[in-house]
């Protein structure tokens, strides 16, 4: 489904991805860890083709995306939902016109009152019915989140992104989140691609890990791997251990 | 001794060349943007809604600080000129003088300054904040065009609500400079229209409505690339606020310094 080789990134003169090879077969869930600013919100990114790599390559469902030019991934995205770190839900519109926004342009002949009735049905599937007119502002962090989730997933694109989609809630809100992203996923069999700085939730609805340290692949194999993993930082990480290279 | 010399004005050409260079970098971006936005205007390809709820935003509500600002401008010519009118005996040059002042300079670019403040700080935050919340990266992950669906609306709303505030701030300055003239300098409304009508003309209007288009356009750019370009968070907003807002009213001063002397 999704195929790098050798990706290498430079952002600002720093180089954040370096040459990243990585296979996703279609319907694996793979989950990406690591320290802080070790180019995993940026590898998302680049798989959606927000950043172009200056090398490698990067195909998506056989499409190379590196040397796209930018009107020509539309279709590429299409393919693609994604929840980001923030959210990034349009403050200038209401929940319900956020969750059917990536529907009213995938689909302009959709009538309004189609995109309200199929966003507030996305809406009742993450548990927030009645939300639909209330603004962004006005939705707590978990809320949020969940509507961040009902607009990655409106259209039921085969790869979904999350990029920390528990960040900040607690252990119940968290595992309820976890619970919603299974369902979407089995219901749907999309590839998904998440990552989270809650190790152990995230390890146990992934099937597969990628760990990145500074850009580079550490790890890349089955999440059962993981704690086979002899490279220190991996090590550390995963153990939570306040000793060691990091 | 040589090294020593070498290394000074190597010092110096960094401290002179660096700002050098970021005024540069932001100009080039300022144009690069004005060409972008003039390929999504030719044809038009921009969104109706996001111009609608624009013009509504930046012009419906900056009503009435445009007419405080104009009204207290007008009174403030005529407070100026009053010692000078009852000195001089001088009313019935009070209308010509608060029209010609007001129409071709005080107008246009008082409230130029007044919308570069409350509509083009407003849109570098809010453009700002989108870029750190993610909305930006969120709307090209829809592959969406943030220039044509964000800047191009807010440019032309700016361009067109600026121009027309600017005809209503003229006509509620000449009321205030009419009601000031009144009260302050004993000069009749009579008196007072008989000197505007007869000496300003059409031109001093077209002329102060030419610069007002032209300082929306200013105000438009300067908001909207320093608002598309934030980096670091909040401090990174505030200081795009800053940045757009001073950009702007170095713009507008500069630009009404040529438009004066280049149109009739």
């Amino acid at each position: 489904m999704i195929r790098c080789a050798s990706l290498s990134l430079t952002l600002s003169h720093r180089p954040v991805l370096h040459e990243l090879s990585w296979d996703l077969a279609a319907g694996s869930v793979w989950g990406i860890i690591g320290p802080p600013a070790s180019g995993k919100s940026v590898l998302v990114k680049t798989l959606c083709g927000l950043f172009t790599p200056q090398r490698g390559t990067l195909h998506v469902d056989g499409v190379e995306m590196t040397r796209l030019p930018e009107p020509a991934r539309v279709d590429v995205r299409r393919k693609m939902g994604m929840l980001f770190q923030n959210n990034a839900l349009f403050d200038f519109l209401r929940v319900w016109e956020n969750v059917a926004f990536p529907l009213a342009r995938q689909d302009p002949e959709l009538s309004r009152e189609e995109l309200a009735a199929r966003a507030g049905e996305r809406l009742r599937a993450v548990g927030l019915a009645g939300s639909e007119e209330k603004w962004p502002s006005e939705l707590s962090g978990g809320m949020k989140k969940r509507v961040g989730i009902a607009r990655a997933t409106i259209c039921n694109a085969p790869v979904l992104i999350y990029d920390e989609p528990t960040a900040g809630l607690d252990p119940v809100t968290t595992s309820k989140i976890y619970d919603l992203l299974t369902d979407l996923r089995t219901r749907h069999a999309s590839t998904v691609i998440a990552i989270s700085s809650d190790i152990p939730a995230l390890r146990r609805f992934v099937e597969n890990v990628l760990f990145l340290h500074q850009g580079r692949v550490l790890y890349r194999g089955p999440e059962a791997g993981l704690e086979a993993c002899e490279d220190p930082v991996v090590y550390q990480f995963i153990r939570g251990l306040g000793e060691g290279p990091l | 001794m040589a090294g020593r010399v070498a290394t000074s004005f190597g010092n110096l050409f960094a401290a002179v060349g660096a700002p050098v260079l970021a005024l540069c970098a932001e100009v080039g971006g300022i144009l690069t943007l004005l060409f972008r936005v003039l390929w999504c205007l030719v044809p038009p390809r921009f969104d109706l809604d996001e111009t609608w709820r624009n013009l509504h935003k930046m012009g419906v509500k900056s009503v009435p600080i445009i007419v405080l600002t104009a009204f207290f401008t007008g009174g403030i010519m005529v407070i100026q000129a009053a010692v000078f009118v009852k000195k001089f005996g001088a009313t019935s040059l009070v209308g010509w003088g608060a029209g010609y002042a007001v129409f071709r300079e005080v107008g246009p670019m008082l409230l130029g300054l007044m919308f570069s403040g409350r509509v083009g700080s407003n849109n570098t935050a809010e453009l700002g904040t989108m870029v750190v919340t993610e909305q930006i990266d969120g709307l090209r992950a829809l592959s969406i065009d943030p220039v044509r669906y964000l800047l191009v609306p807010r440019v032309l709303s700016m361009i067109v609500m600026l121009f027309l505030l600017t005809i209503l701030g003229d006509v509620v300055a000449i009321l205030g400079a009419a009601l000031f003239g009144t009260v302050l300098a004993d000069v009749s409304l009579a008196s007072f229209w008989v000197s505007f009508s007869q000496n300003v003309h059409v031109a001093d209007v077209v002329h102060g409505l030419i610069k007002a288009a032209v300082f929306g356009f200013i105000v438009a750019l300067t908001s909207c690339h320093f608002g598309i370009t934030v980096k670091g968070g909040a401090v990174g907003v505030g200081r795009a606020v800053n940045n757009a807002v001073v950009a702007a009213a170095l713009g507008i001063v500069l630009s009404d310094y040529l438009l004066t002397y280049a149109l009739p």
